[in-house]
């Protein structure tokens, strides 16, 4: 097979590069940082803008971004997963805050996956014209989307949304509590995996307006984590008993891959800091890069780096293909690049010394970044054994 | 009434590479790849802004680069210019700025323009000589250093950029106008702009394409040769001044003695 980018990928890899690195800027991420998290409430507008997250949303909207996997019918441009990974590998080199993975990667490919399924929300009876609505809001930009309510454990997907009374009878109109939603504040609207009836899994879209938020303390702060208390309904369900497993568990893998888009970025972005600051920190009359304890820890670093680009594309050929062997790709990405990211970010710190301790150093604000998507959608460890599981059922081909 | 702006775009080597002269011409290199000059995005998007307030307008761009070199075009056409005139021709090497004029301006006359709109000067040879070259080989007026340009297709209105603030001039179209660096804010290309740039016309002209005679441009035709290239001259130190209570005084003085209070 062969397997290199096309010209165009690389010209949208391109553009967001360009845009994102005048966009998204270390002290947009400081301003964010240093941001005290606030109770989600209101429309954003007319409020103040810090580290200019709401401008660079819009900036994304207009390059059509959030609406790349959207199928031309519905307002977006109709690319695939390849496309994707590039432009969010571009995210991950700037640490972007803004959920561009959530809503590019994960909710407009669900949404407009579900209205293309023979007799669309059958299974739940989900109002095909309220997610076409929200598909087209979505792809433009114009609501913000976020997912929550599943994590990825050895076993497969891991559900992380509760009732907020533990004896309360399921499925419908029982409060519940998901944790770990990320752009928590800032979403219009969220994905959101429930239990249901008989130990099964429903997929539900939940407006902002109509749960309550409260932030979560993170080291990542800009990500913006936080708890949403939300009630299930016939009304924000979209899919329930087999139709919800399977968007579940495209959920699973898409995750991974969004999340290893980026930290290819995040890595990329730590090793070349890393050595320009080799390059410019001298010490006994040279500079430190000269001296194979550095170069030889760089250059490890990029090794794990490059090792693990390959995989990650493959993965998104994989997702975009439908191909059987998919979630083990996934599953290797992640692994592979939360591995390097993570070796990345290690490297980074100890070859800037004591510097890289510091506040004012740039270096934590993609360390933080890092650490927190190496974590999340299943970290190396989880996996590696994923991968295993996929292969020893014969689906790793 | 519909127009047609030409906008004069220069692709140009990346500032943000290390540049190098060529030894024996003593001319900039040119071989990499080449990239839209950052003071022409202004005059491209200030040519969209106008065309998009009348219906039916569009963009043409007009450019003159070696080896038929058409990535900065495809940034512009990106942006949402509707079509680019390339002229490449090897002939062209060692081109004056005059002789640059001459092939822009004919080229410009075969895309037939409404307005031609260009950059003051470009970032990697600062001449900025050319589009007054142009105007006056077109027989067009030229107004240089716009701040602000409107038009309803007959006329121009132009906020001029002076020392002391700015003149208004009116002149009719066609004309030739300058734009300063900054005056708009330049559009990043969309995803779909992107998409698009790849079916847009680009019509690759040489010297004869435009009925110019080789011995007018490049080397040949150059009325000015580069004779020597020498370092710059390091600044100098300055003076540091210590403050011993009369830091104010100094400064003062400083200040009387250049003439600036």
């Amino acid at each position: 097979m062969r397997f290199a980018f096309t010209e165009q990928q690389l010209e949208l890899r391109g553009a967001v590069r360009q845009v994102l690195a005048s966009e998204c800027t270390p002290a947009d991420l400081r301003a964010l940082h240093e941001r005290p998290p606030e109770p989600a409430a209101g429309p954003a507008l007319g409020r103040a803008d810090p580290g200019r997250t709401s401008a660079r949303w819009a900036v994304l909207a207009e390059l059509g971004a959030p609406g790349l996997l959207a199928p031309e019918a519905h307002g977006g441009l109709g690319l695939d997963e390849v496309d994707l990974t590039g432009v969010l590998e571009e995210a991950g080199r700037v640490a972007l805050p803004e959920p561009l993975g959530e809503s590019a990667g994960l909710v407009v490919p669900a949404l407009a996956g579900l209205l293309e399924l023979p007799g669309a929300g059958a299974d739940a009876g989900a109002d095909p014209g309220k997610v076409a609505r929200w598909l087209g809001a979505v792809a433009h930009g114009e609501a913000v989307a976020t997912v929550g309510g599943v994590e990825v454990g050895r076993a497969g997907p891991v559900l992380t949304t509760a009732p907020l009374d533990p004896d309360a009878q399921l499925p419908d109109a029982v409060p519940c509590r998901t944790p770990r939603v990320v752009a928590s504040d800032r979403a219009d609207v969220a994905l959101l995996v429930a239990p249901g009836a008989g130990g099964g899994l429903e997929v539900h879209l939940v407006e902002a307006a109509a749960a309550r938020r409260l932030p979560t303390p993170s080291i990542d702060g800009p990500r913006r984590p936080g708890e949403w208390e939300w009630v299930p309904s016939p009304e924000t369900r979209l899919a329930s008993g087999g139709a919800a497993a399977v968007l579940v568990g495209s959920l699973v893998d898409r995750g991974a891959l969004v999340a290893a888009s980026q930290l290819l970025g995040l890595a990329d972005r730590m090793i070349a800091m890393a050595a320009a600051y080799a390059v410019d920190r001298k010490q006994f009359g040279r500079p430190i890069g000269s001296f194979q304890a550095v170069k030889h820890l760089l250059a490890d670093a990029r090794v794990r780096l490059e090792f693990a680009r390959p995989a990650t594309y493959r993965a998104a050929e994989s997702i975009a293909r439908g191909r059987p062997g998919r979630a083990a790709h996934a599953a290797m990405a992640k692994a592979l690049a939360s591995d390097a990211a993570d070796l990345a970010a290690r490297v980074a710190l100890q070859v800037h010394g004591a510097i890289g301790y510091t506040w004012e150093c740039d270096l934590h604000l993609f360390m933080k970044h890092t650490w927190a998507l190496s974590a999340s959608w299943g970290d190396a460890v989880t996996q590696r054994a994923r991968v295993l599981a996929e292969a020893l059922a014969g689906r790793s081909g | 009434m519909a127009m047609n702006v030409v906008v004069c775009v220069k692709q140009i080597p990346d500032p943000a590479a290390p540049s190098s002269l060529d030894p024996g011409t003593k001319t900039l290199n040119r071989s990499g790849k080449l990239i839209l000059d950052d003071s022409d995005s202004y005059g491209v998007e200030m040519a969209l802004q106008l065309a998009g307030n009348v219906e039916g307008s569009e963009v043409t761009l007009v450019s003159m680069a070696p080896g038929g070199e058409v990535s900065g075009l495809r940034t512009a056409l990106a942006m949402g210019a509707a079509r680019a005139i390339l002229v490449s021709d090897d002939s062209l090497a060692g081109s004056d700025a005059l002789s640059t004029a001459k092939v822009l301006a004919a080229a410009i006359r075969r895309a037939e323009p409404d307005l031609v709109i260009a950059a003051t000067e470009s970032t990697d040879g600062y001449t900025g000589t050319l589009p007054v070259q142009v105007a006056e080989l077109l027989g067009l007026p030229s107004v240089t250093f716009a701040k602000s340009v409107a038009t309803d297709g007959r006329n121009l209105k132009v906020e001029r950029q002076t020392e002391a603030g700015y003149d208004e001039v009116e002149c009719p179209l066609p004309a030739v106008v300058t734009v300063t660096a900054g005056v708009v804010e330049p559009r990043y290309p969309s995803f779909k702009g992107i998409m698009a740039a790849k079916s847009k016309p680009v019509e690759t002209l040489t010297v004869s394409d435009l009925g110019l005679d080789a011995s007018q441009v490049g080397w040949a035709g150059a009325r000015q040769e580069i004779t020597d290239v020498s370092e710059a001259e390091a600044r100098s130190a300055g003076e540091v001044v210590v403050d011993e209570g009369d830091g104010a005084e100094r400064i003062v003085a400083f200040l009387e003695q250049v003439k600036v209070v």
